[in-house]
């Protein structure tokens, strides 16, 4: 019906196109290959930062569900416990590894220095299969048991105390009756963990130690970990009519900072993704219409000689196409490349004090998901084709007269 | 002399003695002290002067009286709980136990040096490791070793102790041996009636003349002290000085 111009020979005119203005179009390209580039960077950091999150809240303490005295999160003294039977096994469904805790806010001494921390004293076993203790780099020995009276600290905390395994260290704490309590302990081990903040905070002896220490026979934790993260408010519901005196949450509940930042982040991704392509945008349509401009009156000459205004859109589209889809893959290519780069992580120690109030620990590791590539890949691409609609617009509008008098 | 000789458990009671009778000296006396400090620092000095009251070793009230930027500034020690007064503040501050190892007033000294009382005859191993003649006096050197669960955070703590329960020095070790603070009686003598270390200094061993010099400028003992003195109500009110 209408002499139809071959796609092939379409594509080669394009090409053709673009190589008339080799270093405007190689510059366009290079914008793109940046822009790409940094947002899938910046993208697989943010992922980084997620994953982390999960593993701090989830894996550090809380474990997906717990089950605390009411008015603990409040005042996290061991008079906010609760009795848990001695031969307490948790009925529930999906049940990975459970532990309880006596968990209340303390000091520690050295020699030369003092510091707030969180006494946690568990059963060593159980914390094993439990928390973060599992994956630390240990330094000297772990708790024996529940009645091992020595302590665990944090690399970053030995530091700041100037002490090490074998030594001596003061903890301070309330008793049941509201009086301070104090005793000596030898240090066990010392943990590295991948958070500062955490080697910081806690601070590890034996489930009974403490409770002897405390004068109290209650833990003030019921931490479980389930095999599904989305079967935990089912599990909290269980819980919390098997504990009907007590407060059973999700970690989303009990730390709603992070689970709100947790979803800040995809948010995060998608405002730097829109910001980075409108900043292109402005580079794209400019270089396209300035392209159609330069072009009048070829295009004049083409539809004159019968190509049909469907063609000439299809031939500024696909030139824009092939600008960006060159971009794109160059530019995911180099994120790529900027990430295996970084796949040691990015040590952000020296900024460290700063961020772990974020959930973050001093590495951060890049994590690139499938997913994300595909994500930008195809929002790009869906990019580079709207904004060809305008200049393809402008020359489609092209009268073949007015072009060929100029 | 014989001391050294004899079977370590007799050397051991005498250490322990020796701290008790030390210990037992000031028990149950009450005195009234004016007395200035000198903090030393490589680059600065500050001095100032304070007036104490105490009864026994539980109870003490300290009010600086200058400088001017300090005067007023007070603590309060009652057995094992202290406070602080701030008269610009107007705020009374019931001492966390977990500050009692900080400094008292920015000085050498800790809080924990202000208001440990027994401690070392419960929470220590005590031996004697010498005794020597000096001048008029015997010279007693006393190792204390703190238990394993004794809220302790020294290695091991040195006591030179003359016979008449002069502390002569009294050495903080860390857990490598390495001695950190050291208090040092630098003169010693008679005032109100009674023989002691009219200057001492606390010297922090790790920190190039870092130091702090207290003296006794005019001490009395058994002295009447008013009902009360030792409540949070005269630490507010600047009452006793």
């Amino acid at each position: 019906m209408r002499t139809s111009v071959p796609i092939k020979v379409l594509a080669q005119l394009g090409w053709r196109n673009l190589w008339r203005h080799r270093r405007r179009n190689i510059m366009l390209m290079g914008a793109i290959v940046l822009a790409v580039g940094f947002v899938l960077l910046a993208n697989s950091l943010l992922r980084g930062w997620q994953a982390q999150m999960l593993d701090t809240v989830v894996a550090n303490l809380p474990g997906h569900v717990k089950v605390l005295a009411p008015g603990y999160r409040d005042d996290p003294s061991i008079q906010r416990g609760f009795q848990l039977p001695a031969d307490y096994q948790p009925d529930l469904p999906g049940v990975d590894s459970w532990t309880s805790r006596v968990r209340v806010p303390g000091v520690i001494l050295s020699e030369r220095d003092t510091r707030g921390v969180q006494l946690v004293g568990v059963d060593p076993q159980r914390e094993l299969a439990i928390s973060f203790l599992a994956d630390v780099e240990l330094e000297g020995e772990f708790l024996q048991d529940s009645e091992d009276r020595r302590v665990l600290i944090g690399a970053g905390l030995a530091e700041q105390l100037e002490t090490s395994v074998g030594r001596r260290i003061v903890l301070m704490t309330q008793g049941s009756d509201g009086r301070n309590r104090e005793a000596g302990f030898r240090v066990a081990g010392v943990y590295r963990a991948s958070s500062s903040g955490l080697e910081k905070v806690f601070v590890f002896t034996g489930r009974r130690v403490l409770q002897d220490l405390l004068d109290s026979e209650a833990v003030t934790e019921l931490s479980i970990r389930l095999v599904e993260n989305g079967q935990r408010a089912m599990a909290r519901d269980l819980l919390q009519r098997q504990f009907a005196a007590q407060e059973a949450s999700t970690w989303d509940e009990l730390e709603p900072m992070a689970a709100s930042m947790y979803k800040f982040a995809d948010t995060a991704m998608l405002i730097w993704f829109s910001i980075m392509m409108a900043a292109l945008a402005f580079g794209l349509v400019n270089t396209l219409v300035t392209a159609v401009m330069e072009r009048t009156r070829e295009l004049g000459m083409l539809r004159a000689i019968g190509m049909q205004p469907g063609v000439v859109l299809l031939q500024v589209v696909m030139e824009s196409l092939m600008v960006v889809s060159l971009g794109v893959l160059m530019g995911i290519g180099m994120g790529m490349l900027a990430v295996y780069s970084l796949s040691d992580g990015i040590d952000l120690s020296e900024w460290t004090a700063g961020i772990e109030g974020y959930y973050m620990s001093s590495v951060l590791v890049p994590v690139l998901l499938p997913y994300d590539i595909f994500r930008i890949t195809v929002l790009s691409l869906l990019f580079g084709l709207l904004a060809s609609i305008f200049p393809a617009w402008r020359a489609v509008r092209v009268e073949p007269l007015d072009a060929m008098r100029r | 002399m014989l001391a050294l000789f004899l079977a370590i458990p007799v050397a051991a009671q005498d250490a322990r003695a020796l701290v008790a009778g030390a210990i037992d000296l000031t028990r149950g006396t009450t005195s009234y002290a004016e007395m200035s400090m000198q903090i030393h620092r490589p680059d600065w000095q500050r001095n100032s002067s304070l007036v104490a009251w105490t009864s026994g070793r539980e109870d003490a009230l300290i009010r600086f009286t200058a400088p001017a930027k300090d005067a007023g500034n007070a603590t309060l020690k009652d057995d094992e709980k202290m406070w602080t007064f701030t008269p610009r503040l107007n705020r009374v501050i019931r001492l966390p136990y977990s500050l009692m190892a900080q400094s008292w007033a920015g000085s050498d000294f800790s809080y924990n040096d202000l208001s440990r009382t027994d401690t070392l005859l419960h929470d220590y191993t005590l031996s004697l490791l010498e005794t020597r003649q000096d001048e008029d006096h015997i010279v007693y050197t006393i190792e204390a070793v703190p238990h394993d669960d004794a809220p302790v955070v020294w290695g091991r703590e040195v006591l030179v102790l003359r016979d008449d329960y002069v502390l002569l020095s009294h050495t903080f070790h860390d857990q490598d041996d390495q001695p950190l603070k050291r208090l040092e009686a630098m003169e010693i003598g008679e005032k109100g009636g009674r023989i002691f270390a009219t200057r001492m200094r606390m010297v922090k061993l790790d920190e190039q003349d870092h130091w702090t010099e207290v003296s006794y400028d005019e001490v009395q003992f058994d002295v009447e002290l008013e009902e009360g003195l030792f409540t949070v109500y005269t630490l507010r009110s600047g009452a006793g000085g």
